[in-house]
């Protein structure tokens, strides 16, 4: 034990320095989810959906909500915006499976591994499915 | 592909013939309505294999009765026991004088659902906390725990009593504790002579909450109820499930599982020899361990997208495939690994105080262990063989070849030698299943509506037995779903070890039975 | 009465409490540094170039934190033990010739080893008074602990001190320090067993790994320091850290000569300091390096150790030095 003790001291330190140098991901990390506007094909749904519990006709007549179904963490939230009603996503609440983008059967959602999302202002964290974003992604 | 003991089987079916039922194949080798006759059953499996024992006691909510299911482990079977008691009168004679391992389980059984244990009597709450009250027992279906109105504060303990003797507290909130439980610790100068536990104080309901989700949800819910062993909890509900359901799942997605599990193995067993030597002021040692487990969390970041959660698995197989590119850096890290096992080997056997501080230090016997019915490498550091990858294969573990390390001393050494032994054997799994990977498809469509139905499932943890029981009614959430851990089945073995030793070797020996109270308290 | 300047200079700046008081907090970044690194970590890093204000900042942010007294203590010795512990160690330390001179004199007096190792032996006792005093339950045992220990490893630690007096004929540390120079031999080669013993009785007394139990962490949550909060646990971390100064400056003065060495060019006092510092980091870093090599052992452990083998080895390194003396020595 005593050799190695040594050694170790003239041995390049194991600490990554990070937030000094950021550590290289993999490409399917579980990161962050974006969500796309141009397949998500949410139409015009009655108030239904918003409750956990599930109703099987709901589920069988429309087309979607499947993504705030299967979000464990209750982080998706069916929003009416710009006249359509579309998915809002509240990172604050979501814990990152990345269910939502199986279950999407459109794949509307995808996939990052932007993971460094601290930030000071809760509000920012919930992504608003407007125009102008859409227009950004 | 259990293994039946059909002798057992016969040995219930002679003594009791006609006043039981036996289904054979559900509930593991067979299920028996008791009918009223369960401590006679039990005492009968009990003299005829002298390594039965308790896995759990199921609670279930059956309308106008309250069932209780005993789930028992003999030396090749398993077996499900049922017993049926009013609401009225939920009053029901105890087992532990037969074995007494099971007395938490009653405990828990009764603080759920409100089911008195005649000899095994709950004063005040078990997992549930003082400002629950008395008489609402949340697991039943008529209780909403949203709605429950919680008691004021209780009133606060008194600590220094009796001057002469000491009641020193470990806990909550502890160094040598990774979480909160709270034990008493009666002293007597510095030897201990009594052990109380407190525990729940991380019960989050889970098993409750499972209840109102969708069983797509559960899987993630399941998942968080400890953060070390999480593949293996969702292995367990989502096995249970496929069970229920009769599906079965690509052997692509049986050998993804099993590299999975064996991932979250090496892991957890390097971070609990690092945390080993931390308890016995061992820095040096804990840094060097962390400092190898480090490759590994990049090896789950690599094959599972995150490094503590894994969530590969879902119903009907694992949710992403495993790149080809990405087998060299698996084999290249597990080589360096490998290479590093021998330098730790030599610390363990050779090092002084090591030795000093963790040689016949805590004992558990054989007898003992089978008694108080305990798993994992407590089990296997004292003689008793019991691992659930050779008894009950499950996945691709019937074909991977690997030894089952077993250990006779049952102290507090043996317990980390046979995790540091299990290390190997994990890597060789894993290289294994990585040279015979099958081709093919690694998830299979399932429907959201499981039918009614109820299953189990078994997975050997790092810390040992992980008991499932999931019961379906034909909707998209699940009726029970019944979590046993295997911290909690090895306290009471932690309550016997600790008696009539130093205080000084009450963290060692407790940290040497891996414990995760997140498991424990779900 | 004449006031004088040079005495104060002394006592306050160099070599006295700022020195001293640098010292130690430069010795806490040695320590934490060497022990990263063994442990293949970085160790302090961020505050001040290459983490060396790490220790001064831990101090300061101690002395902004609020301070919580428990209702049971007993006032007095809760709030002033640490502080006098840590007035007493370095007033011992002003007693060790840094310099060529020590703080107060330059000449020292015969058994003023004697003196400063009482005043070493009176800090601790305040330091076990200090735990004593939290009415805690960890602090009680820990503290009964300390005592223990330390008190016990005392008996070793006096006799082999005794060792270097011995040879040198006199009890002052002056002239001990002197006679390795006049000889031109430390007594790490003149007695090495000694010097082992000493450095292993200095790790039990300074409570350094394997004889660690007082701190134990994992069992007994702080120790004596449970009940401590903000200025308080600040000099009692300090004064811990000027304990393990003073027993690494005992062992450069005692075994390896002292401040003395080679003058390169003028200005004595200035390479006796610096010989004096360079010492001291190499008998720090040894004694880090044998904290980060093992665990702790339990009291009963340590206790027997003292008894059975520390104890029976410093009588016979004290009797094999006086046979040394008197038959071997002269005819060297």
């Amino acid at each position: 034990m005593w050799k190695r003790t040594v050694s170790h001291i003239f041995t390049k330190p194991a600490t990554t320095k990070y937030p000094f140098v950021k550590p290289k991901l993999a490409d399917d990390f579980r990161g962050k989810p974006e969500w796309t506007t141009k397949t998500c094909n949410m139409i015009d749904l009655s108030g239904t959906q918003r409750e956990m519990g599930f109703d099987v006709q709901a589920f069988l007549n429309t087309n979607c909500t499947v993504c705030c179904r299967d979000c464990p963490a209750n982080a998706i939230e069916i929003v009416e915006i710009d006249g359509r009603k579309r998915p809002q996503f509240d990172l604050n609440k979501c814990i990152f499976c990345n269910q939502c983008i199986e279950s999407c059967p459109r794949n509307a959602i995808k996939g990052t591994n932007i993971y460094e999302l601290a930030t000071t202002d809760k509000g920012s964290l919930v992504l608003k499915p407007t125009l102008k974003e859409a227009k950004k992604q | 592909m259990l293994k039946s003991d059909v002798d057992i089987v016969k040995v219930i079916e002679s003594k009791f013939g006609d006043k039981v039922q036996i289904q054979l194949g559900l509930l593991g080798t067979a299920a028996v309505n008791t009918n009223g006759l369960h401590r006679e059953i039990l005492k009968a499996m009990v003299d005829a294999d002298e390594k039965t024992g308790i896995t759990a006691i199921t609670g279930v909510d059956l309308g106008a009765n309250l069932g209780v299911i005993y789930h028992v482990h003999t030396a090749k079977g398993f077996f499900g026991l049922r017993a049926e008691v009013p609401k009225e009168k939920p009053r029901i004679q105890t087992i532990t004088d037969i074995i007494p391992g099971a007395a938490f389980h009653e405990l828990e059984v009764t603080d759920f659902f409100g089911v008195v244990f005649e000899g095994n009597e709950l004063k005040g709450h078990f997992l549930l906390s003082e400002y629950w009250p008395e008489g609402i027992y949340p697991l039943r279906k008529n209780v909403n725990p949203a709605e429950v109105k919680l008691n004021p504060a209780p009133p606060e303990e008194k600590m220094h009593e009796d001057r002469k003797i000491v009641k020193f507290i470990i806990g909550p909130q502890h160094p040598a504790l990774l979480e909160p439980e709270k034990f008493a610790v009666t002293v007597d100068g510095e030897v201990v002579t009594k052990v109380e536990p407190r525990i729940g104080y991380v019960h989050r309901g889970i098993e409750k909450s499972a209840e109102s989700r969708s069983y797509i949800q559960d899987i993630y819910l399941v998942e968080r109820v400890c953060g070390i062993c999480n593949p293996c909890h969702a292995y367990g509900f989502v096995g249970a499930v496929e069970k229920i359901l009769k599906t079965d799942v690509p052997p692509r997605a049986k050998y993804l599982r099993v590299i999975s599990l064996e991932l979250n193995r090496l892991h957890s067993h390097l971070l609990t020899l690092g945390h080993a030597g931390l308890e016995i002021g061992y820095e040096t040692l804990f840094q060097y361990f962390w400092r190898d487990r480090e490759p590994i969390m990049d090896l789950i970041e690599l094959t599972s997208g995150n490094r503590v959660y894994a969530s590969l698995m879902t119903i009907g197989g694992v949710r992403r495939d495993l790149k080809d590119t990405d087998v060299p850096k698996i084999k290249t890290t597990l080589a360096e690994l490998r290479k590093k096992l021998p330098f730790y080997r030599k610390v363990y056997t050779e090092e002084p105080s090591i030795r000093a501080r963790m040689q016949n230090e805590g004992v558990l016997s054989r007898a003992d262990a089978i008694k108080l019915c305990v798993v994992g490498p407590v089990a296997r550091g004292s003689g008793y063989d019991i691992d659930v990858r050779k008894d009950d294969p499950y996945e691709a573990y019937g074909e991977i070849p690997f030894k089952e390390i077993v250990y006779d001393s049952g102290d507090t050494w043996a317990r980390q030698n046979v995790r540091m032994d299990e290390l190997e054997q994990s890597i060789n799994i894993i290289e294994y299943a990585l040279e015979h990977m099958p081709k093919g498809p690694f998830r299979v469509d399932v429907s959201r509506y499981v039918p009614a139905g109820e299953a189990i499932n078994r997975v050997e943890a790092p810390r040992g037995e992980l008991f499932y029981y999931v019961k379906g009614n034909g909707t998209a959430s699940p009726e029970r779903v019944k979590i046993r851990t295997p911290t909690y089945a090895n306290i009471p073995a932690f309550l016997k070890t600790a008696i009539g030793e130093n205080i000084a070797d009450v963290p060692p020996n407790f940290v040497s039975l891996d414990p995760c109270f997140s498991c424990t308290d779900r | 009465m004449a006031v004088d300047f040079w005495l104060i200079e002394r006592i306050l700046i160099f070599p006295g409490f700022t020195f001293i008081l640098l010292l130690t907090l430069f010795c806490d970044w040695v320590e934490r540094k060497i022990e990263a690194r063994i442990q293949n970590r970085v160790g302090p890093l961020v505050a001040g170039p290459i983490g060396l204000f790490q220790p001064m900042a831990d101090f300061i942010k101690l002395l902004t934190k609020e301070e919580i007294d428990p209702r049971d203590a007993k006032k007095t010795v809760f709030k002033f033990a640490p502080l006098v512990a840590f007035t007493i160690m370095v007033f011992a330390m002003c007693f060790l010739p840094i310099d060529g001179a020590s703080v107060i004199s330059s000449g020292g007096f015969n058994g003023d080893l004697i003196v400063i190792l009482t005043f070493s032996t009176i800090a601790s006792f305040l330091l076990f008074l200090s735990g004593w005093a939290s009415s805690n339950p960890y602090g009680t045992i820990s503290s009964a602990r300390v005592l223990t220990q330390f008190l016990g490893y005392d008996i070793p630690l006096f006799i082999i001190a005794l060792t270097p007096a011995f040879i040198a004929g006199s009890l002052s540390i002056f002239a001990i320090a002197g006679y390795q120079v006049n000889k031109a031999v430390p007594f790490i080669i003149m007695a090495p067993w000694a010097f082992v013993l000493f450095l292993i009785t200095m790790q039990a007394e300074l409570e350094k790994d394997p004889f660690d139990v007082p701190d134990a962490e994992s069992e007994l949550v702080g120790g004596l320091e449970t009940e401590y909060t903000g200025a308080k646990l600040a000099f009692l971390h300090l004064t811990r850290d000027v304990q393990i100064v003073f027993g690494a400056a005992l062992i450069v003065e005692l075994f390896l000569g002292g401040p003395y060495g080679p003058v390169i060019g003028g200005l004595p006092a200035f390479w006796y300091s610096l010989w004096f510092v360079l010492k001291l980091l190499a008998v720090v870093i040894v004694t880090e390096y044998v904290t980060t090599l093992f665990a702790r052992l339990r009291i009963d452990q340590v206790l027997s150790a003292n008894w059975k083998i520390i104890l029976p080895l410093a009588v016979l390194s004290l009797m094999l030095t006086v046979a040394m003396v008197t038959w071997v020595y002269p005819l060297v």
